[in-house]
């Protein structure tokens, strides 16, 4: 019998070490590593061959930097950095680096790195999971993208006009590596690009971009040293909205009692396109609507939920909204929505939605212990054409009241976590709540899963039916107990 | 068989039955309370949980400030974002108790940890002290009869009368959702203590009183009420020490209680419509003291001459309180209260009250329309009351005999007359239903005739007198035929039918004419779906979200509130409609020219101008429909600027087409209302729906003003005031130059050219 414990102790104290072992592979960002002012990475790589790629079809720009490293220096190393100016590091999100020969290995460490405030370049440091051998090669794959970078120009454009957004980049791809080859690739919406700069051609290479469609390449380069940049700017037709959400809050309500998982969006958001030169014309807008023509105005939003919601709800601060549709069968479940009025450039529109499923679709219970396991979306937010970007997202979960050693997983960049109470519907303790911060997220990151482990013991379960049962039976007990009181100021009549 | 008749026998018979009948009472209360509720809640069902109308909207706002900002900040808020640039103390200003009521429920639920948003309690307490109205009905009506039936009846009336329900459905929040519940209970309570005498009962009495003062102004109806009760009594000889102590406890508790309330203030001691109630309080004092005197002194002329004293004092006092109303210390009567005895008064004098549609006199159908078959059984129970007339039936002659007159007033009212008509049906109803249910047929016929032969002839009188007190005539010749199974089954099949044709009528009522929430419209797709009509929130939530967080809106003061609430932008003027100054200076503005307005809207900093147009949708409750009181309003500040009769055509007509005045063309309103109109249409074919006629070709121009937002239906359309021209032109002007037109040069070419001698 002892020993039996004992094993189960033991294989307890392993599962929730492996638990942890798991959450680990999740860090914020919050600590960023400080380093001395007069920090400069050290020149232990070459790039051997670099190919930026600047993608320009939705209302962010998204930028992948595929390059082959080397390592020139006599020992084993294993962080690289990458160069931004401050305000780029201040917009930019979802900064993600994989082995572009081994997509399976999972993502690599990284961390914006801080050596002095002031400064104008700051770094990002990838850290290798195997430290590169000398004169051995290895190709990265970096992603990210920078929010708020598109400027409309002109700024104002009538209701009908085309619009045109402007975007600054190098064609050099910054680096503080030597890089002996390289070249940039744009991705444009459409092939009206009304202005761009030219690269003049110099000794051995051609007079850059080459246009290929709507796709422009600067380069291909030579060996260029590090820090060499080349300022390009682009202006180029984009009549569709940009789509800025500046603040997410997203709660996910776990139901054990009810079997339901409940969501919860709430969304500020904005159009960052052009504003409108003259007012909001309703005639105009009405006589158009049948063409359909491109517009920088919001009309529809489109939320494609797992398979499963039921009971959707699209609110605003005054109340429901009853132009939405949501069409669910078994293969789809379409939550399509229609803000009250069009969101023109320079207009906002906050509002919430929310949706109900069944919790089996998301929740597992472990075969052992009282672990459970839930796998929810990370962001379920709109899936526009054109693209969605995130300044600030906060996902709480809330999962029931009792829960414990709650431990994550994602593959998002995370800014900070949260554990704390919530307290609701006659809860005694509060509900266990987890929340995760993250900023700067395009919809890219749409369909990333959470990952939460928590235990609930039985007892916790049965804690509120017996609170409220005591309560009840308590009042009942005190108004017998008043009851009998002789409060009568008459004397006994008796 | 006979087991189960002796089981019913246990059930119903000796302290088991009581408690039996206790239960079924309380069963069907809890189902007329459901009932009560349920009905009200077709708006909800059918739209959403959300605030109606205008006045809610601003009794929701409050309610949220005083969530927001704890009860003291409440009661010292100051708005500055109503009546710009003037402000509202609207803390001093407003009934409190609605939106305490709701704040305290909204405490008391979080403090259970229960999330209930502010809003859906808001729009639930209606419905839900509607179910305690039906319960105080029930309260009420047992004082008046010894039939618990009735009681139970009247409650059921109260729940689902569509009189009531009016003013209560979910959403309705207004101050009538708690007050006529309050109105109810505190008559109860009155009649409580005035039956037993009690200090306790009477100062409960006040309790509620002073509730009631804090959540309605209505309760000057209670104010007035009481007091003629009383001086009825006293007419009738009844005076007792049970009235005495009663009306003087709830006389004084209540006045103090009445007084905590920062808008009433002294309102009680110095306006006229609570004299009243200070009179009859003095008037008791006299005849407590006379009744006092005269069971010490058994005189007949010492009497005599103390009547004569209590007449003298009572005709000083009245003499003194005229002189001082006609001196000024005592307030006069208020407008709304001359508005009451003259039903033209307000057209005339006040046409801010006139313009509000619920102020108009009552039309007749309108009693059948929200009481249906209560208002024929009111007076036979009004009646029945005379049989067994004790202080409390005098309550409800008194009672019925004042709101009716009142009910048949203001349209408003009927609200004040549903209770009492609910309470006398029920009375008439259940001493119907008590006749022919439970009547036994004699089983000794020949008992009553003996008795009366054998009797002395007094007995004999004295039955035949109890037999007509009894009301039924019928009753006193037990042998006719109303004993046989056929009267009975008929009578009381009749009234079951006309019961529940009551109930379709008040359900029917209720879901056509009093559920739909006025914000929100609905109309029917050719497929027969609901397609509901959103402008009002389309261009409130345009204004909250893509305006300037201080922009100031003019509107006409409908809607005000609903701006308040809804796109939290500042209002120049709203629904309280305290200052008709201001409302008149926004009806200028909308019925002049331009050129006029422009410089009143300048100088008071509006931003926005709101109005609502139906012309597209065929929306009648539009602003051209209401224009005509704005230009009245304004007349009666500017009579010199603003005519009335320069709106109508020489025929007399109102019209907004070809043949509409010059001055309605080149008004404001009508400006912003027809501008662009045009362009939905062909060429020369524009309609306007709600007025049935074709607009002219060539639409209205604006100079001072641009269109900034016209909602999807056309029924809100909100244009910006333009700044001041950048190089100092007029507008007009400035606009004709962007059209490139050219400077008319008309001074040069006017007339032949002629040789000045001077």
């Amino acid at each position: 019998m002892r020993l039996l414990a004992t094993v189960a102790a033991v294989l307890s104290l392993g599962s929730t070490a492996l638990c942890a072992e798991k959450s680990n592979s999740t860090k914020p960002l919050t600590s960023r590593q400080i380093l001395p002012a007069n920090f400069k990475p050290p020149q232990t790589f070459k790039n051997v061959n670099l190919v930026h790629i600047i993608n320009l079809e939705k209302s962010y720009p998204k930028e992948s930097i595929n390059v082959v490293i080397e390592n020139t220096a006599s020992t084993a190393q294993d962080e690289y950095f990458i160069p931004f100016t401050s305000s780029q590091m201040e917009t930019i999100g979802g900064f993600e680096v994989k082995d572009r020969k081994d997509p399976d290995s999972g993502l690599f460490e990284v961390e914006a790195v801080e050596f002095d405030t002031e400064s104008d370049t700051q770094f990002y440091r990838i850290r290798l999971p195997t430290p590169l051998a000398p004169k051995a090669q290895q190709t990265l794959g970096i992603s990210f993208s920078y929010l708020s970078a598109l400027e409309p120009l002109p700024k104002h454009v009538g209701q009908q006009e085309s619009q045109y957004l402007v975007y600054t980049f190098s064609a050099y791809c910054p680096s503080t590596y030597v890089t002996l080859k390289q070249k940039t690739e744009v991705k444009f919406p459409s092939t009206n690009v009304p202005e761009y700069t030219i690269v003049p051609a110099t000794a051995g290479e051609s007079e850059s971009p080459q246009k290929a469609g709507s796709k422009f390449t600067y380069g291909s380069f030579g060996e260029l040293p590090a820090g060499a940049v080349e300022p390009v700017k682009v202006r180029y037709e984009f009549t569709k909205p940009v789509i800025h959400v500046s603040r997410l809050e997203r709660d996910i309500e776990v139901s054990h009692w009810g079997g339901n998982i409940a969501f919860e969006d709430r969304f500020t958001l904005h159009n960052h396109a052009a504003n409108l030169s003259k007012q909001f014309n309703r005639v105009e807008w009405a006589s158009q609507q049948y063409y359909n023509p491109p517009s920088t105005a919001i009309k529809e939003l489109k939320f494609p939920l797992r398979v499963g919601s039921t009971e959707p709800y699209f609110t605003d601060v005054i109340g429901n909204v009853s132009t939405s549709r949501f069409r669910s069968n078994k293969r789809e479940a379409n939550l399509e929505i229609k803000p009250r009025y069009p969101i023109f450039g320079g207009w906002n529109y906050p509002f919430r939605v929310g949706w109900n499923a069944d919790l089996k679709k998301f929740l597992r219970k472990l075969k052992t212990g009282n672990g459970y396991v839930l796998n929810v979306p990370f962001l379920e937010g709109p899936k526009q054409p054109e693209g969605v970007s995130y300044e600030h997202i906060e996902l709480r979960v809330i999962l029931p009241e009792g829960a414990e050693n709650v431990q994550y997983s994602t593959t998002v960049p995370l800014v900070s976590v949260e554990h704390s109470l919530h307290r609701t519907f006659m809860d005694t303790t509060g509900r266990t709540t987890l929340t995760l911060t993250a900023i700067n997220i395009v919809d890219d990151f749409r369909d990333r899963e959470l990952i939460v482990t928590y235990d609930y013991p039985l007892l916790a379960g049965f804690r509120k039916p017996l609170v409220i049962f005591t309560a009840v039976v308590g009042v009942f007990c005190a108004a017998w107990a008043i009851g009998g009181l002789d409060i009568g100021i008459h004397g006994k009549k008796k | 068989m006979a087991d189960s008749g002796s089981i019913t026998e246990s059930f119903f018979k000796g302290s088991s039955g009581r408690n039996t009948r206790g239960l079924l009472r309380l069963t069907i209360l809890s189902l007329i309370a459901a009932a009560a509720i349920s009905s009200r809640l077709f708006s909800v069902i059918r739209f959403e949980s959300i605030i109606h109308e205008f006045d809610p909207w601003f009794n929701f706002r409050a309610t949220k400030y005083l969530v927001q900002h704890g009860f003291y900040d409440f009661w010292d808020w100051f708005d500055d974002r109503t009546w710009h640039p003037l402000g509202r103390v609207t803390g001093g200003t407003l009934y409190p108790g609605l939106m305490v009521t709701s704040g305290a429920i909204y405490h008391a639920l979080r403090a259970l940890t229960i999330p209930v948003d502010i809003r859906n309690i808001c729009v639930l307490l209606a419905p839900g002290f509607s179910g305690l109205t039906a319960y105080a009905t029930y309260l009420f009506t047992n004082e008046m009869s010894t039939s618990p039936s009735a009681g139970l009846l009247a409650a059921a009336f109260m729940g689902i009368a569509p009189g009531y329900i009016s003013r209560s459905v979910a959403g309705s929040y207004d101050n009538e959702a708690i007050a006529i519940f309050l109105l109810v209970f505190t008559f109860f309570l009155w009649i409580k203590a005035l039956k037993l005498g009690s200090a306790f009962w009477g100062a409960l009495c006040a309790l509620f009183y002073g509730y009631m003062v804090s959540a309605w102004g209505g309760y000057v109806f209670i104010t007035n009420l009481i007091p003629l009760h009383v001086f009825v009594l006293v007419c009738m000889g009844r005076f007792s020490p049970r009235v005495y102590v009663s009306y003087c406890t709830w006389y004084a508790l209540g006045t103090l209680a009445s007084m905590q309330i920062p808008f009433v203030g002294f309102l009680p001691i110095r306006s006229s419509e609570h004299m009243s109630a200070l009179g009859v309080f003095g008037l008791l004092q006299l005849v407590g003291f006379v009744e006092f005197v005269r069971a010490g002194v058994p005189s007949k002329q010492f009497a005599t001459l103390l009547r004569g004293f209590v007449l003298v004092v009572f005709a000083i006092a009245f003499g003194g309180l005229v002189l001082l109303t006609v001196s000024g210390v005592i307030a006069p009567w208020t407008g709304r209260f001359y508005s009451l005895w003259d039903t033209g008064y307000a057209k005339i004098h006040i046409p801010i009250i006139a313009s509000v549609s619920e102020h108009q006199p009552t039309a007749w159908p309108a009693f059948f329309f929200d009481l249906n078959m209560l208002i024929w059984l009111f007076p036979a129970g009004v009646y029945l009351c005379f049989q067994k007339l004790a202080d409390e039936q005098v309550f409800v002659v008194v009672y019925a005999i004042l709101a009716s007159y009142f009910s048949g007033v203001m349209v408003r009212l009927m609200l004040t007359l549903t209770p009492i008509v609910c309470v006398s049906a029920a009375l008439a109803l259940s001493s119907l239903l008590d006749t022919y249910l439970t009547i036994k047929s004699p089983t000794e016929p020949t008992d009553s005739s003996a008795d009366a032969v054998n009797g002395t002839t007094a007995s004999s009188k004295k039955a035949e007198k109890a037999a007509k007190q009894d009301g039924l005539r019928s009753l006193s010749k037990p042998l006719v035929g109303i004993y046989t199974t056929f009267s009975k089954t008929s009578v009381v099949s009749a009234l079951t039918a006309y019961l529940l044709i009551f109930v379709l009528h008040c359900t029917w009522v209720t879901s056509n004419a009093y559920s739909s929430p006025s914000v929100v419209l609905a109309s029917r797709m050719p497929d027969g779906s609901q397609h509901i009509i959103d402008d009002y929130r389309e261009a409130y939530q345009w204004l909250r979200q893509n305006t300037p967080e201080n922009a100031k809106i003019m509107s006409w003061w409908d809607y005000g509130y609903q701006i308040g609430g809804m796109a939290d932008r500042p209002t120049l003027v709203d629904n309280n409609t305290w200052n008709n100054t201001h409302i008149a200076t926004v009806g200028k503005a909308m019925s002049s020219r331009e050129e006029v307005s422009y410089p009143i809207m300048r100088q008071h900093e509006v931003d926005y101008v709101l109005v609502v147009f139906g012309g597209l949708l065929g929306y009648s409750g539009d602003d051209i429909n209401k224009f005509l009181w704005m230009v009245r309003i304004a007349e009666g500040i500017w009579p010199d600027e603003v005519k009335e009769r320069d709106f109508f055509t020489d025929r007399g007509e109102y019209r907004v087409d070809e043949g509409a005045t010059e001055t309605m063309k080149n008004s404001l309103m009508y400006k912003m209302s027809y501008y662009n109109y045009g362009a939905l249409f062909p060429p020369g074919q524009a309609q306007d729906r709600v007025r049935g006629v074709r607009m002219p070709e060539k639409g209205p121009e604006l100079n001072t003003v641009e269109e900034a937002f016209t909602s999807e239906n056309w029924i809100i359309r909100i244009y910006k005031v333009k700044d001041l021209d950048n190089v100092g032109r007029d507008h007009a002007s400035a606009s004709s130059f962007a059209k490139g037109n050219k400077k008319k040069k008309t001074t040069k070419r006017r007339g032949p050219k002629v040789l000045r001698v001077e």
